[in-house]
């Protein structure tokens, strides 16, 4: 599903991944965990392509991202649900209409629109939240509507930045289950994370970066 | 899809409904004063195409002429294509003429014991004939003839009528070109303003997988709105401006009674607000990249 040869990428003064390869299997749960600055926020990027590489291969559902035209980018998006560490939920629209914006950009239709959103902010647990801005929401639960537009397309990838940065254990293991039910259904699934105690004992395999260095390919 | 980018839209220009107000208050002015130079040209035309009508030559024909020479004069002059009608105007009935004109000062005729009056032919030219440069040609064939002494017409008037026709109609057409860039401007301006402002968005739209055609439409959609409506409230305007002034006058000066309001100028103006509005728009989006 997902496969990175010999991929680096440079920022204008430093190398923000340094000769990385991997391969993700159609269905898998990974976690991406290293400390701030090791790389996990970029390596999520260029698998949606929000930059890209400077060296290597990049293959993703099939697309072939140094191949990829400039117009088939919406194209390859569209089989990703993104979990954003910095969130990009819109102030000027509640929260039905930011979960619904994934499925506009599809052309869904209006019906089918509801009843999936509402669907997937019960997933997350803030069916009652739905006509409520982003602003007067917690940060665990502009989280959760973060992570309800992400899976509300039904994607085939779902790429998660620090799902959990702002939430406390609990509520934590709470969002990993939900990660794991839409895994049991055959989604690929991408958590990049500096807290070790997501992954401890959960069997999931785990991929370590340090300093832009891929360091470790082991089961949490 | 597309009903979203209009709703998408409709909620922009609801949004930023004072920005949206004022470009469309700016660009029906520019209409409207696009639609006053454009009936003014109009009309100009319109009027300038009655003149030739009044225009006409003298011939005036050389003394003792037998009244056979005169008649061969007469004949060779109607041969000529460009020529509607010819009247001979003999001496004696000159001179009645301009007795009847001079009316009450009919004194300063007395003590001649002569008609000092030529004989003259008046002619006419056919409306397509009346140019500066084609009677100025004919003059000088006329001239030719045997038996004519002199050939008249107004030069000035001719040279005149063309210029002011022809200069209205470039200053025209040169005034309203500059007008339809200010409209595009403004269009262009509003949208980009609109568009920086949800630059946030519009990258939030590009990740989650929009495409190009969606994040544009909504703009589209709304440069061609504030265009239309600038066009339709300019329409109002000149509707309006019509009805209230320019007939009223007309009541008090005949010369206003003589204007024509075309009807086909209250399509153009939405319509060409919309294509206005679009390309202004469509020059604010730009390219965009992922
Ligand atoms: N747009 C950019 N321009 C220049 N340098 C960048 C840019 N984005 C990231 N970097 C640098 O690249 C390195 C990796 O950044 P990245 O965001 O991938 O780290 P991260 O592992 O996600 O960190 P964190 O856990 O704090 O989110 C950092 O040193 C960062 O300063
Ligand atoms: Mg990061």
């Amino acid at each position: 599903m997902i496969q990175f040869q010999n991929v680096s990428k440079h920022y204008e003064n430093q190398t923000a991944l340094r000769n990385i390869t991997f391969s993700i299997d159609k269905g898998d749960m990974v976690f991406i965990n290293g400390p701030s600055g090791s790389g996990k926020t970029t390596l999520l990027k260029l698998i949606y392509l929000a930059e890209k590489h400077d060296e290597g291969n990049i293959s993703i559902a099939g697309f072939e991202v140094e191949k990829l035209k400039e117009s088939s980018i919406p194209l390859l998006r569209r089989n990703i649900g993104f979990v954003f560490q910095d969130f990009r939920l819109l102030d000027n629209r509640n929260v039905f209409e930011n979960v619904a914006l994934s499925l506009m950009i599809r052309g869904v239709s209006e019906k089918d629109l509801k009843t999936q959103v509402y669907e997937s902010l019960k997933i997350v647990n803030l069916r009652h939240k739905a006509d409520s801005s982003p602003d007067a929401l917690s940060g665990g639960e502009q989280q959760r509507v973060v992570i309800a537009r992400a899976v509300v397309t039904e994607p085939t990838i779902i790429l998660a930045d620090e799902p959990t940065g702002n939430i406390d254990p609990d509520l934590s293991a709470g969002i990993i289950r939900i990660f794991k039910d839409i895994n049991a259904k055959g989604t690929t699934i991408l958590i990049a994370t500096h807290n070790r105690d997501l992954f401890r004992n959960s069997g999931k395999r785990v991929l370590k970066l340090d300093n832009g260095n891929l360091v470790g390919d082991e089961k949490g | 899809m597309t009903s979203y980018a209009f709703r998408l839209a409709i909620q922009s220009i609801l949004h930023e409904k004072w920005i949206n107000l004022l470009s469309m208050i700016t660009i029906a002015v520019c209409f409207l004063i696009m639609a006053i130079t454009a009936l003014s040209v109009y009309n100009i035309d319109l009027a300038t195409k009655t003149l030739p009508e009044k225009f006409s030559i003298m011939i005036y024909l050389k003394d003792n002429l037998s009244s056979e020479d005169s008649k061969n004069i007469i004949n060779t002059v109607k041969k000529d294509t460009a020529i509607e009608t010819v009247r001979f105007i003999p001496k004696d009935e000159a001179m009645k003429e301009l007795k009847s004109f001079l009316k009450n000062t009919e004194y300063v005729l007395e003590g001649l014991d002569e008609n000092p009056l030529p004989d003259s032919i008046e002619i006419k030219l056919k409306k397509e004939a009346v140019g500066p440069d084609s009677v100025k040609k004919l003059a000088e064939r006329l001239k030719e003839i045997k038996g004519v002494s002199e050939v008249e017409y107004v030069e000035k008037f001719l040279s005149s009528l063309y210029s002011v026709k022809v200069g209205f109609k470039t200053l025209g057409i040169i005034f309203i070109i500059i007008m339809s860039v200010g409209i595009i401007f403004v269009c262009y301006s509003t949208v980009k303003i609109l568009f920086y402002r949800r630059n946030k968005e519009i990258e939030t739209y590009k990740l989650l997988g929009a495409t190009k055609g969606f994040i544009r439409a909504p703009f589209i959609i709304e440069g061609s709105v504030i265009g239309f409506s600038g066009g339709l409230l300019s329409l109002i305007g000149i509707v309006s401006l019509y009805y209230t002034i320019i007939l009223r006058l007309s009541l008090t000066i005949p010369l206003f009674k003589s204007i024509i309001f075309p009807a086909h100028i209250a399509l153009f103006l939405p319509l060409a607000g919309v294509t206005l509005g679009i390309t202004g728009a469509a020059i604010a989006i730009g390219r965009l990249r992922y």
